[in-house]
């Protein structure tokens, strides 16, 4: 599984890009549409959850991210490549 | 439980306690105050396990924010205390205004201000029963002056605050509620409950019903109730901002009760043509019954509501009458008003007794103002 | 559950500010209370009056947004008036320290069935970033333009000592600890207090060098030490300051008779 930020709910505090330990987001440079410079998922196949599915584990992004903008996405066959 | 029919001889408090028992009251909150600790006193007794809760908080602030949870769990609820309590309550008792919670609250005015005479009487606290709160808002309140009301209007102040969803103040008094009488429980007696039909979800408004009371959205059931002070909706969104939301939402829960005024507003008339009418509550009505009783020139005018304010039979007799002499123990609260309303009517004269230090006005005493006015 | 089963979908998205640590503490609520299977048409939700006291209004149950500081005793009449009812109460660190502090002791002390969240971002944040009894020694706030003479309280402590079944206190930066806590705090019978440290950058963080939120986690770990473990001595650990400790961790969790048991109170059908 990856996540994915909301760009209609994130409004670019970074809170995943400090806690993440495996360093997947970055801040982002392009303003949303909401007006914010929301981070992006630069890294997802460091996560922990690359290319597992079922039981996650970590989860501190999803359970930090205080406007609920990060969900879990199943990967692409690509994705689960990397 | 309630208590069964029959006739007893009890304490104006204690008759207050029979009254909430039988009007179906569940939940009490109490602090000890003079002179209404006996009506928690005896709530203590009579609300465990299945009858109800009985509760003594903290202060009275945790009190009325008890009663009022605790009616949205669905109970009937009450508390009581008595001037420097009803000052702490005020917070609260607007909450229950604007977001329309039957709760029932009775205050058994001693003297005023401040901790003042804890065990003597007074109708002090008259005007804030209406006004105590900031903002504009409308309530019911009764005010007793025989034990027998003080059953009577317990149960009218649960039925008109289930029927209104309003908050509903007992005015009773350090006289009244000491004094010793007779009570008359009857067989049957009407018992009014929250209207619960009718109920929509959340998102969706209510078409405006004729009473203005919306159904109540009891905790629990399903309703996904959203209650709060602020300004709201019909569909229970916080709008603060918005000027129109406010003036509907305001203006509704004036007129939700001036507009029902015909069916809240209770009085006793006695000899209503005569020349010279008494106009008074409480105990303070107590020596003009008298006097009106024994002497067919005087006729009183006893009001049993005080809120709304009874306008219509105050101008009744004052448009038949020559004088009117209003007596209240306090300096001057209804006075204003009842003098405004009878000068409209188009009565000339309009004294004032005013005895404030603990004491209804006697009989003696009332004759005495009345000589002067020329009246006897 | 699903998140707009759990949420209110037409009062999203929330008013937060950006970074603030209610949306963290909702989320660890909402992964608590479904991973319990909670049923949320038996649950009610009662806040007082600022940033987190909101939080009831987004949750898709009957919600009682009631009066500054007084959220605890209108949850008393709520539970008892319907024992059966689940009560979950969302409150601030000046609601329910400040205002609400008679109400917070005597709550503990009485023991009625009931989960109370605390949100402590130190600081009154909806009306602009006035001291809070929680605002550390020295700290700027509007109030407290040459720094806070006061110290602060110590509201877990203080829930420990009056009498509450189960205290916690864990911060915004210990997600899974917190939700693992909430879980406990729900399931155990009678009052049972979580306090959250959490991050105001808006209000409080931006005036205290710590504008970003990731600045202020970051205090809270560094700050963070595990009560049993704390090094400050007996009087010291009442002081959330920047040279002091937030202890955290399960503070107490004792088994006293709930408010309902002691009375007899049945539950209606």
């Amino acid at each position: 599984m990856k996540p994915v930020i909301d760009h209609k709910l994130c409004k670019g505090c970074n809170i995943c890009v400090y806690i993440c330990p495996k360093k997947c987001y970055s801040k982002g440079a392009e303003l949303s549409e909401l007006g914010y410079f929301d981070a992006v998922v630069s890294a997802s196949e460091k996560c922990y959850n690359h290319n597992r599915e079922g039981k996650l584990i970590c989860e501190l992004c999803i359970l930090s991210c205080p406007d609920q903008a990060i969900s879990w996405h199943p990967e692409t066959e690509e994705e689960k490549k990397k | 439980m309630k208590t069964p029919a029959g006739e007893y001889f009890l304490q104006g408090n204690d008759a207050c306690v029979e009254g909430a028992m039988t009007a179906g009251l569940r939940f009490f909150a109490g602090y000890p105050i003079t002179p209404s600790t006996e009506i928690a006193e005896g709530l203590a007794h009579r609300l465990r396990g299945k009858d109800g809760v009985f509760l003594q908080m903290e202060d009275e602030i945790a009190c009325i924010s008890a009663v009022i949870g605790a009616s949205w769990g669905g109970a009937k609820a009450m508390t009581a205390t008595s001037g420097p309590g009803f000052s702490l309550m005020q917070e609260a008792i607007g909450y229950a205004a604007m977001s329309e919670t039957p709760v029932v609250v009775v205050n058994v005015m001693r003297g005023g201000p401040s901790t003042g005479q804890p065990t003597r009487a007074s109708q002090g606290d008259v005007m804030q029963t209406k006004w105590g709160s900031h903002g504009d808002y409308q309530v019911i309140a009764f005010a007793p002056a025989s034990v027998q009301e003080m059953f009577d209007l317990t149960v009218d102040c649960f039925n008109y605050s289930e029927k209104y969803r309003v908050p509903a103040f007992l005015l009773s008094d350090a006289e009244v509620g000491h004094m010793r009488g007779l009570l008359k429980i009857p067989e049957k007696i009407k018992i009014v409950d929250r209207k619960e039909k009718g109920m929509k979800r959340t998102d969706e408004a209510y078409d405006v019903p004729d009473d203005l009371v919306h159904p109540f959205p009891i905790f629990g059931k399903g309703h996904k109730a959203m209650v709060t002070g602020m300004t709201h909706t019909d569909t229970s969104k916080i709008e603060p901002e918005d000027v129109k939301v406010h003036q509907d939402l305001v203006k509704r829960l004036s007129e939700k009760v001036l507009r029902n005024r015909k069916d809240i507003n209770k009085w006793e008339l006695m000899c209503p043509g005569s020349k010279t009418m008494i106009v008074s509550y409480g105990s303070a009505a107590l020596g003009g019954k008298e006097v009106a009783a024994t002497d067919s020139r005087v006729g009183l005018l006893r009001l049993k509501s005080i809120w709304p304010l009874p306008e219509e039979p105050i101008a009744e007799i004052a448009s038949q009458c020559e004088q009117i002499l209003v007596c209240e123990m306090n300096l001057g609260q209804l006075y204003p008003s009842i003098k405004r309303i009878a000068l409209e009517a188009g009565c000339r004269k309009i004294e004032f007794l005013s005895k404030i230090g603990g004491e209804p006005p006697t009989p003696g005493e009332v004759r005495h103002k009345l000589r002067g006015m020329g009246a006897i | 559950m699903q998140i707009f089963e759990f949420y209110r979908k037409d009062r999203w998205p929330h008013v937060f500010c950006p970074g603030c640590g209610n949306g963290t503490v909702m989320n660890c609520f909402y992964r608590a209370f479904s991973e319990l299977d909670l049923p949320l048409d038996g649950t009610a939700f009662v806040g007082g009056i600022g940033c987190s006291s909101r939080i009831p209004l987004y949750i898709n149950s009957d919600a009682l947004h009631t009066t500054h500081g007084r959220a605890i005793p209108f949850a008393t009449g709520l539970k008892l008036s319907k024992p059966e009812l689940k009560v979950v109460v969302f409150t601030g660190d000046g609601d329910l320290g400040a205002i609400g502090g008679n109400h917070f002791i005597n709550g503990c002390r009485r023991n009625v069935d009931m989960t109370v969240i605390c949100i402590n971002n130190n600081i009154y944040g909806m009306t602009g970033g006035q001291a809070s009894i929680t605002t550390p020694h020295d700290f700027q706030s509007t109030t407290t333009p040459y720094g806070n003479k006061e110290y602060p309280f110590d509201l877990a402590e203080i829930a420990v000592a009056a009498g509450a079944n189960y205290v916690a206190r864990w911060t915004t930066r210990h997600v899974h600890e917190l939700t693992k806590s909430m879980k406990s705090a729900l399931q155990k019978k009678g009052f049972t207090f979580v306090e959250i440290v959490s991050q105001c950058p808006t209000n409080f963080g931006r005036r205290n060098k710590m504008a970003d939120p990731a600045q202020m986690l970051d205090w809270f770990k560094a700050s963070s030490v595990k009560r049993d473990k704390a090094l400050a001595s007996a009087i010291d650990h009442v002081d959330l300051n920047l040279a002091g400790q937030i202890t955290v961790g399960e503070f107490v969790d004792r088994d006293r008779e709930c408010y309902e048991e002691l009375i007899g109170v049945e539950k209606h059908g």
